[in-house]
């Protein structure tokens, strides 16, 4: 969730979709500002951090980027648990992709905290001569779902910065912080967490 | 679960074909049990069969026993078993007897109410069994998985169905009884859970009912549930028996730690004769090793600014005696000296030491290729020249073949073979990122990126049930850095793959007990930081998912993880000081992830960051002694089957305790 208080928020991201989607590069691009043509699998998970300013207040970014296999898929929630936005990665070079990221989609509609916002990406939008999915198709789909959509490269930067920019104006502001954060583990009651809720720094 | 509800629609699907396959009329009411315990033994037919299904009497590993879960046909009817099995822990608490309370002797599934599976995110999968009495079975906990086959079993030879209230309840039903076959109750009675269940036996008098009153007394399980019915409190409906044992972990700390100080206490007082004695601490904050003499510091762990929080002193630390230090490490095996551990035929004359000299010091490069096989087992120690050329030959024709059967795939074949075209388009894409700044694999075209994807694929086909899997391909790169060929790289994968394939598994139980076992590691040999983790939503370790999965693969450079496989692989102190050596880096960070209070998301970061910053031989040492010190209670906290240990498939380990009833 994101809680706010002098203009700061903390704001919870993850990042899911395919296997080579770009998820990791899109971190790497959008927090360090850097590409690696050969960014190394996720195994696990990696988090990190960023801030952007909108107009009228701070986000600070904690970034969760997830590994894109089905077979991790059962770690997702853990994850995703609690977030307050959600980057669903797919490669514009690769149908199936989309496909995947309708999945996440759903799981996040049906799992997520309701008030999430949620951002498409279609990722690797340099690669236009291999192009598979057409911009109209993923407009259309993220339209329907009430998700917000860009064509994004995380190798020439475009609209990188721009999809978490866009993100942070959508966030709710002033939310209480009543939902947990983090991990919750052992079929604990999520009472005993809500110390552990983020707040401004 | 997200992966619960995937595995229901096959559930139900596999379910709703097995009862139309068989019909009302192959349920029978079960009244074999008057009928078997007249001594009937005919037509019994074991149709599932788990090793390592264990009960958690205490909290204690030590206490935990493990037995084989059986469902047996007879009559048409079927009965569930559950045998301990014999001897199993030298120091466990619990005798003989106490264990004989638990067994569950051949139940018929007429007497059984429902089953309720769990799949906590930390710890084994378990279930648990309600009788119609209302009686439950403590929770059985699965370790090598099987709670699907489990319940799939169940559904083919009686009348289960899911509850509609919740998707982990599953209701077994008499099916004789056309009144409960509308499945109009499928509330679940109060879980109150009993050692034994005489009752409901068939082999009542084989039951040591005169027992009953001191397992109730003895055991922490049994005490809780009694309390929590007292007073009326019900159950609550997502209880776990994880969450109990952890409320009681604190009460207990003091106990366990006092067992791993007398250990440290005793192997101080050893070492001090042996001469390794460790210089007094002038403050707990040091690094671990600061006298190594192999490995210089880059940095001081601890050393970035000063912790904002008052540090619980390290318990190994605690009595001013440093961590017992492992043995300086040695330098690494050369050719020469590696000659001389063969005979003349090329047999390794003294395994045991070849694998205590690789333990402490390594192996140089060039001699990887010919170690490697014998250290993941492909070859044997006692083979010679000869028949290790001719197994290399053999198993090459053998590759060759393997590789043949996705080569012949055709393009039009491929068309209609889904699952071919993405586990290709999986490995394809995770090859090309695998150690590309290496120069062994770097540059457009590289054929050693082609033999990786050749091996993966090949090896998705020789196991298929397993397939490709992310992180596969970092735990193939150094072998074939070794070994060149690509058969022999493919058969040394697949052995190392028989140890770390659970890492993979889809239910992730591999990954689970291992995780598991480092929490209660770290449970024992710094009681602190697992507090502190345990307060701070840490306690499920996945912090450490990346080590575990792909053996410290991204934490050190090539040639120290090639150093760090070889010291593993030994098996020589322990089948499990990759987890030691979790505890030993953990350790040497305590102090900055509890000065700094991270919390998980921190805490990650911190440690994926820490790739390349670990020093690989202080940090083995540490990884000994702590093996050294934690001791049986240490091998405790880690169930058998626990990866990289082989499955138990072989009964004969533990002799059985009287197994057939029926």
């Amino acid at each position: 969730m994101a809680s706010s208080g002098n203009k700061s928020i903390n704001a919870k991201l993850v990042l899911l979709g395919d296997v080579g989607a770009g998820k990791s590069s899109l971190v790497l691009r959008f927090v360090k500002g850097q590409f690696i043509e050969f960014q190394e699998s996720t195994i696990g998970a990696a988090f990190s951090s960023q801030t952007v300013a909108v107009d009228d207040a701070t986000v600070k970014f904690e970034i969760w980027d997830t590994a894109g296999q089905e077979r991790y898929h059962s770690l997702a929630p853990m994850y995703y648990r609690g977030a307050a936005a959600a980057i669903i990665v797919y490669d514009i070079t690769n149908q199936a992709s989309l496909e995947r990221a309708k999945k996440w989609v759903q799981e996040l509609q049906s799992q997520g905290n309701s008030n999430m916002v949620m951002a498409l990406a279609g990722n690797k939008a340099d690669l236009v001569d291999s192009r598979k999915v057409a911009t109209e198709e993923a407009q259309a789909y993220a339209q329907e779902n009430g998700l917000f959509f860009m064509e994004t490269s995380a190798k020439t930067a475009t609209n990188v910065n721009d999809i978490f920019y866009e993100i942070a104006k959508r966030l709710p502001r002033l939310q209480p912080a009543q939902n947990p954060s983090g991990m919750v583990l052992l079929n604990r009651p999520p009472a005993e967490k809500a110390a552990g809720a983020s707040c401004c720094s | 679960m997200i992966e619960t509800d995937i595995n229901d629609l096959s559930d139900d699907a596999d379910y709703a074909a097995a009862s139309r396959q068989q019909g009302p009329a192959s349920f029978n009411r079960s009244d074999s049990g008057r009928r078997s315990s007249s001594g009937e033994t005919e037509g019994a037919e074991v149709v599932y069969l788990k090793d390592n299904v264990t009960i958690h009497p205490t909290q204690y590993a030590a206490d935990w026993i493990s037995g084989r879960l059986k469902l047996i046909k007879q009559a048409g009817s079927l009965f569930m078993t559950w045998i301990p099995y014999k001897g199993q822990n030298s120091n466990a608490r619990l005798t003989e007897k106490d264990k004989n309370l638990y067994t569950i002797r051949a139940v018929p599934f007429s007497d059984i109410k429902s089953i309720r599976r769990h799949n906590p995110p930390i710890g084994w999968q378990y279930i648990i069994v309600v009788l119609s009495s209302g009686l439950a079975f403590p929770p059985l906990y699965f370790y090598n998985g099987g709670v699907k086959e489990f319940l799939a079993t169940v559904k083919q030879h009686a009348f289960l169905v899911r509850s509609a209230d919740d998707a982990n309840v599953f209701v077994v039903n008499d099916f004789q009884d056309p009144l409960q076959k509308t499945l109009s109750s499928l509330e679940l009675p109060r879980a109150v859970s009993v050692a034994n269940s005489p009752s409901s036996s068939v082999a009542l008098s084989e039951s040591p009912s005169s027992g009953n009153q001191e397992m109730t007394e003895g055991g922490a399980f049994n005490g809780s549930a009694a309390s929590v019915r007292q007073n009326g409190t019900p159950r609550q409906k997502h209880n776990d028996p994880a969450r109990d044992l952890h409320m009681q972990v604190l009460e207990k700390f003091s106990l366990v730690t006092r067992f791993a100080r007398e250990t440290t206490s005793q192997l101080f007082r050893e070492s001090q004769m042996d001469g390794f004695l460790a210089s007094e601490r002038r403050r707990y904050d040091q690094p671990l090793v600061e006298h190594q003499s192999l490995v210089e510091h880059p940095e001081s762990p601890d050393s970035n600014g000063s912790p904002k929080t008052p540090v619980p002193a390290d318990p190994l630390e605690f009595d001013k005696m440093s961590l017992v230090w492992g043995k300086p490490r040695q330098p690494r095996l050369g050719l020469e000296e590696w000659s001389n551990f063969l005979d003349s035929e090329g047999r390794v004359m003294d395994a045991n030491a070849l694998k205590k000299r690789i333990f402490y010091g390594g192996v140089e490069h060039n001699l990887r290729r010919e170690l490697w096989p014998f250290l993941l087992e492909y070859h044997p120690y006692d083979s010679t020249f000869a028949e290790r050329e001719y197994l290399v030959a053999i198993k090459k024709l053998e590759y060759e073949t393997l590789k043949k059967q996705w080569q012949s795939i055709s393009h039009a074949q491929a068309r209609r073979f889904t699952k071919f075209r993405e586990r290709k388009g999986l490995i394809d894409k995770d090859v090309v990122r695998t150690d590309r700044s290496l120069s062994f694999y770097d540059g457009d075209d590289n054929p050693n990126v082609h033999l990786l994807r050749d091996i993966l694929l090949t090896y998705s086909f020789y196991n298929f049930d397993l397939g490709y899997c992310q992180g596969m391909s970092d735990l193939l790169s150094p072998i074939l850095f070794v070994m060149k060929d690509e058969s022999e790289s493919f058969w040394c994968f697949v052995s190392l793959m028989e140890r770390l394939g659970p890492n993979f598994s889809r239910d992730q139980s591999g990954m689970h007990s291992q995780l598991f076992a480092l929490s209660k590691l770290v449970e024992i040999l710094d009681s602190p930081l697992h507090n502190y983790f345990q307060q701070n939503e840490c306690i499920n370790y996945f912090f450490c998912f990346r080590w575990i999965l792909i053996q410290f693969k991204r934490e050190f450079d090539f040639d120290r993880t090639m150093l760090l496989w070889e010291v593993l692989w030994t098996r020589y102190l322990s089948e499990h000081l990759h987890l030691y050596f979790c505890v030993a880096i953990l350790k040497r960070y305590r102090n900055k992830i509890i000065g700094e209070q991270m919390d998980f998301d921190t805490l990650l970061k911190f440690i994926n960051e820490l790739s390349g910053q670990i020093d690989l031989n202080p940090t083995l040492r540490d990884a000994e002694a702590l093996c050294i010190c934690a001791g049986e209670n240490g091998a405790a906290c880690i169930p058998p089957g626990t990866p990289p240990s082989l499955p138990i498939e072989d009964a004969s380990v533990y002799p059985q305790l009287e197994d057939d009833i029926l």
